[in-house]
């Protein structure tokens, strides 16, 4: 008897919420009001299966930093792992949550969420196509999943075969990196079918518009597979204008940006580079050289072309992201969560 | 603060009240030991009695709830890793009848594939003394040993467990033995849907949710025979295990449709025995792996194979002056192959452990040393030494202290998965000491065993696995890592009138700190590694009275970290177990026994590792039948 009362005090020294169960912060303020034009967006991945995604806010004028602002914004609700993307569709921010398949439309002001929008296998990126379409691009489902924006579901899908990584709208025609067979799909969204696909490099991950109306891809080689090659391509006649091809078959260009006046690229491959859409050859030095770090996202400020950088350090602490201008001078560096991988910057 | 308050009253209550041994109400076979494979008693271990061991499923449940080692697992049936000590998976060494049961591929063993039913005795050797059993062990190490067991006849046990989520277990045990012969079969056949329901905290609004995609299917099997020779035996054993698990998502994701299959044959042919001053034993093993995992939605189905075969001479040779020479010697050659690698890989290991002990009259001491040829690399030098001081009339109260330097070779996922695998890894070594104190206290009924060790180790070039700028992950031998800590021990049996009554304790601190930034933005220097509890306690007091058991069980995990830079952690846990069971005697040879356990009492919600749910309370009903 005696044994059982104090097992019950013992039982009773220890008890314990519901809120309290899963991973809890040690140091997170509770700061976040809402954001502002201008500011800039960080999706932190998480570790894959952690279940420890999240965004983070900067504001590049007063330099303040709020962290975990979708959970602060929803009542402490995590977001999920591993956060792909996020993209702005009007006042609405779509973050792309690849593990957790789902997508999280949150207002962009006040971060609190309006839907979620589930169904999808492993999606990477969304992109608009008109006021109530949107396509979704996935590593394992085998299509493109369209997406009604008014009832934020899935309302169709393009069959393809394997993974589509980030995609474009130009002239009413879709243009989506399919890194498994390392093609250009082209796509007419308005019946929803392959037009075409044209034969890059070896996995090409991301495209960007230039101000000529040209289309730049890099594509990063796989592993050890064939030199990585940035590719100049003309939509109009659905042709490659030029191919820079990367010395090395180890390296691996990716994260390829460009600036608002669309006339400079910018890409990591170890280092930060920048170079001018006029360029003859890759540029030989980089803006920014990593020393001891790993970059993983990089984001180009559309309003003073700063230069923004992440460095995820050993991929499961708060991460880190380096301001520049874009002549390489270092401006500030801020904290992140876990994984920085995406920037966005609120227009 | 709350651990130590909790011990406080442990430990009061425990003065107060008394316990006792329990007789076995499960499966047992009695047993004889030929040889003994002793530690020197200079390094701490942990015996587990057979209560526990009959009382668990397997290993997982085992370590987790009787030992002061950190199981970390993945859900209920799911992988299940250890923390010994502070050190990573791969640095614990299972070994069975002295065969390393640990993959070549990545150093580790997944604990929730060991039911107890494949073993008789199980004891963990903590720090230095992994070096006397292998290399690997910069925590420690796990024995499994079975016993042979002559002239007792026949012996028949079956059992078969009824419980929540659709969990059924069947177990056989089938002895023969006579003046000459020794035989054993061990059946195993185990099921679960594992549909537990639990509240989805992930969820906008937390909704009750069934675990989906957890259903596990197991079964394998053990035969063994055993030939009696004049100062010893010589036999074979053989087992078999097939697993069949579905992989369940995170609480965050929603579908999943993973799976895989591990498959495992280990046969040992082993011969020991006396002559004169010698004893000896000579252990062949052939250790085979087979992992198949699949994923649906990604398209993946992978499998990794690996074998070895180990031939091992254990001699102990007793000189004049109470000396005592220990001499080991093994050979052992391992393949593997995966989908991950370019092509089959394979290496031999030498390895050769010297020791010498000597017996004082109250002091003794231990000396070692491993020489080790793995593959290419060769380690001359890595020795132990022990020492220990009995006080006392009969030296109850005795001192112990050791240290030790042991190696971790690097494993063939870390030198040639592809990509990122680097040939140019060197081994991770760990140099060790401990100083520990016991007591042990007899009078008339009662018996009390406490034991408090600190231990200390430093471990250099730890292999970690990071991202490289050309964007695939490598291993490195870039992090060293301190572990600091006490475990506490507490043993007491007594007996009142017919009531027997006994409790185990054990709490341990763990202090694992990252001693090595990677640069300067780097924040996880100076603190905790990741899911390694400061804390963790568990006991087990049991009341046997008229032939009925009654059994609870306590178990803490501190809180523990899951960020490196100590952002985040997962809040402590506790859950206690319940038991009642009733032997019925039907004739002189025959007996039925019936139990009912409750798991997790208390239905606590809690999560072992982030985002992956634990059941909430569980019932498990159990027939056993023995006939002896």
């Amino acid at each position: 008897m005696r044994l059982l009362l104090y097992i019950s005090t013992i039982l009773l020294l220890f008890s314990c919420s519901k809120k309290e169960l899963g991973p809890q912060c040690v140091e997170c303020d509770d700061d976040f009001t809402e954001t502002e034009l201008s500011d800039l967006l960080i999706t932190n991945e998480g570790t894959f299966g952690w279940s420890n995604g999240s965004v983070s806010l900067y504001n590049p004028s007063t330099q303040n930093v709020s962290q975990n602002v979708f959970s602060q914004a929803n009542s402490g609700n995590a977001l999920g792992d591993v956060v792909q993307s996020i993209t702005q569709i009007d006042n609405k921010a779509y973050i792309v949550i690849n593990n957790s398949s789902k997508i999280e439309v949150v207002d962009i002001n006040s971060f609190s969420s309006i839907a979620t929008i589930t169904g999808f296998t492993s999606p990477r990126y969304i992109l608009p196509i008109s006021t109530n379409k949107a396509y979704v691009t996935d590593l394992y489902s085998n299509s493109i999943q369209i997406v009604d924006l008014i009832s934020n579901s899935i309302s169709g899908s393009i069959a393809l075969s394997g993974w589509t990584e980030e995609l474009l709208l130009h002239n009413d025609t879709v243009y989506v990196c399919d890194v498994s067979n390392d093609n250009l799909l082209i796509i007419n969204p308005n019946n929803n079918t392959l037009i075409d696909s044209v034969k890059l490099g070896v996995q090409p991950n991301s495209i960007v518009k230039d101000q000529n109306n040209k289309l730049w891809i890099m594509c990063d080689g796989g592993f050890n597979e064939s030199n990585p090659k940035l590719i100049k391509f003309n939509p109009q006649t659905r042709t490659i204008e030029s191919t820079f091809i990367f010395p090395s078959v180890s390296e691996s260009p990716g994260n390829l940006k460009i600036n608002a006046t669309a006339d400079h690229l910018y890409f990591i491959n170890s280092n930060v580079y920048r170079m001018s859409i006029n360029d003859i050859s890759l540029p030989s030095s980089p803006l920014i050289t990593s020393n001891s770090n790993v970059y993983y996202g990089l984001g180009i400020d559309p309003i003073n072309e700063d230069v923004y950088v992440s460095d995820a350090i050993d991929y499961v602490q708060n991460g880190l992201v380096f301001r520049y201008s874009k002549s390489g001078n270092l401006i500030h560096q801020f904290n992140t969560g876990i994984i920085p991988g995406e920037l966005l910057f609120i227009q | 603060m709350k651990a130590f308050l909790f011990i406080a009253i442990l430990v009061l209550s425990l003065w107060q009240t008394a316990f006792s041994q329990e007789t076995k109400d499960t499966l047992t076979i009695k047993t004889v030991e030929v040889v003994a494979e002793r530690i020197p008693e200079a390094y701490k271990t942990t015996e587990f009695d057979s209560s526990a061991i009959n009382q668990s499923a397997n290993l997982s449940e085992l370590l987790q709830e009787h030992s002061p080692v950190f199981v970390k697992t993945y859900g209920s049936g799911a992988l299940s890793t250890v923390s010994f000590r502070g050190t990573g998976a791969s640095h614990t060494q299972v070994l069975w009848n002295d065969i390393s049961l640990n993959s070549p591929m990545n150093g580790q063993i997944d604990f929730s594939l060991y039911p107890t039913l494949f073993f008789n005795n199980a004891e963990l050797h903590h720090g230095a003394s992994g070096l006397i059993d292998g290399n690997g062990a910069l925590g420690g190490s796990v024995h499994l040993s079975n016993k042979t067991n002559y002239n007792k006849g026949l012996n028949v046990g079956l059992q078969q467990s009824i419980g929540s989520f659709n969990s059924y277990n069947t177990a056989l045990k089938l002895g023969f033995s006579n003046k000459k012969w020794f035989t054993e079969t061990q059946l195993y056949y185990n099921t679960s849907k594992n549909n537990f329901e639990y509240i989805n905290i992930a969820l906008q609004e937390e909704a009750a949710t069934n675990q989906s995609n957890a259903a596990l299917q197991q079964y394998g099997f053990q035969q063994a025979i055993y030939r009696k020779l004049k100062t010893g035996e010589i036999g074979a054993r053989l087992w078999y295990f097939n697993s069949d698990r579905m992989l369940p998502p995170t609480m965050q994701a929603s579908l999943n449709d993973e799976n895989q299959q591990d498959e495992s044959l280990r046969i040992l042919l082993d011969w020991k025995g006396l002559a004169g001053n010698l004893q000896y034993k000579w252990v062949n093993a052939l250790v085979k792996d087979q992992l198949i995992y699949t994923n649906k939605l990604a398209n993946i189905n992978s499998s990794s194979n690996s074998y070895s075969v180990n031939s091992k001479i254990i001699t102990k040779y007793y000189l004049k002056n109470r000396f005592m020479l220990s001499n080991n010697v093994s050979v052992k050659y391992e393949a593997a192959k995966a989908d991950g690698y370019n092509n089959e890989h394979n290496r031999t290991n030498y390895t050769w452990l010297l020791g010498l002990s000597k017996n004082f009259k109250r002091l003794n001491i231990d000396v070692f040393n491993r020489f080790a040829q793995i593959g290419e690399n060769t380690q001359v030098f890595s020795p132990s030494i022990g020492v220990n001081y009995g006080f006392l009339k009969q030296k109850q109260l005795k001192l112990k202290a050791n240290a030790g330097i042991n190696y971790n070779y690097p494993t063939f996922n870390d030198l040639y998965w592809s990509p990122g695998g680097n040939v140019n890894l060197k081994p991770e070594h760990a140099e060790m000491a401990e100083f520990g104190i016991s007591y042990d206290y007899k009078l008339k009924q009662t018996t009390m065993a406490i034991e408090a060790t600190g231990f200390y180790s430093y471990v250099y070039d730890w292999v970690i696995w990071q991202p490289t700028s050309d964007n695939f992950w490598s291993p490195t031998n870039l992090k060293e890592v301190e572990n600091k800590g006490v475990e506490l021990s507490l043993r007491i049996k007594t007996n009142i009138n017919k009531l027997k009554l006994m409790a185990n304790a054990n709490y341990s601190y763990t202090m694992s700190t990252n001693m090595k930034a990677k640069n300067e933005f780097d924040n996880a220097e100076n603190k905790q590694l990741l899911y390694v509890p400061y804390h963790k306690m568990n006991y087990v007091v049991r009341a046997i009275i008229k032939g009925y058991t009654l059994s609870y069980n306590y178990n803490y995990t501190g809180k523990r970290f899951t960020s490196s830079d100590n952002n985040w952690y997962l809040p402590a846990n506790f859950i206690s177990d319940i038991s009642l069971s009733k032997k019925f005697k039907t004739s002189n040879k025959t007996s039925f026994s019936a139990s009912f356990k409750v798991n997790n009492l208390l239905d606590q919600d809690y999560q072992s590792i982030a985002w992956r749910p634990m059941p909430g309370r569980n019932y498990l009903g159990t027939l056993t039948f023995q006939f002896n």
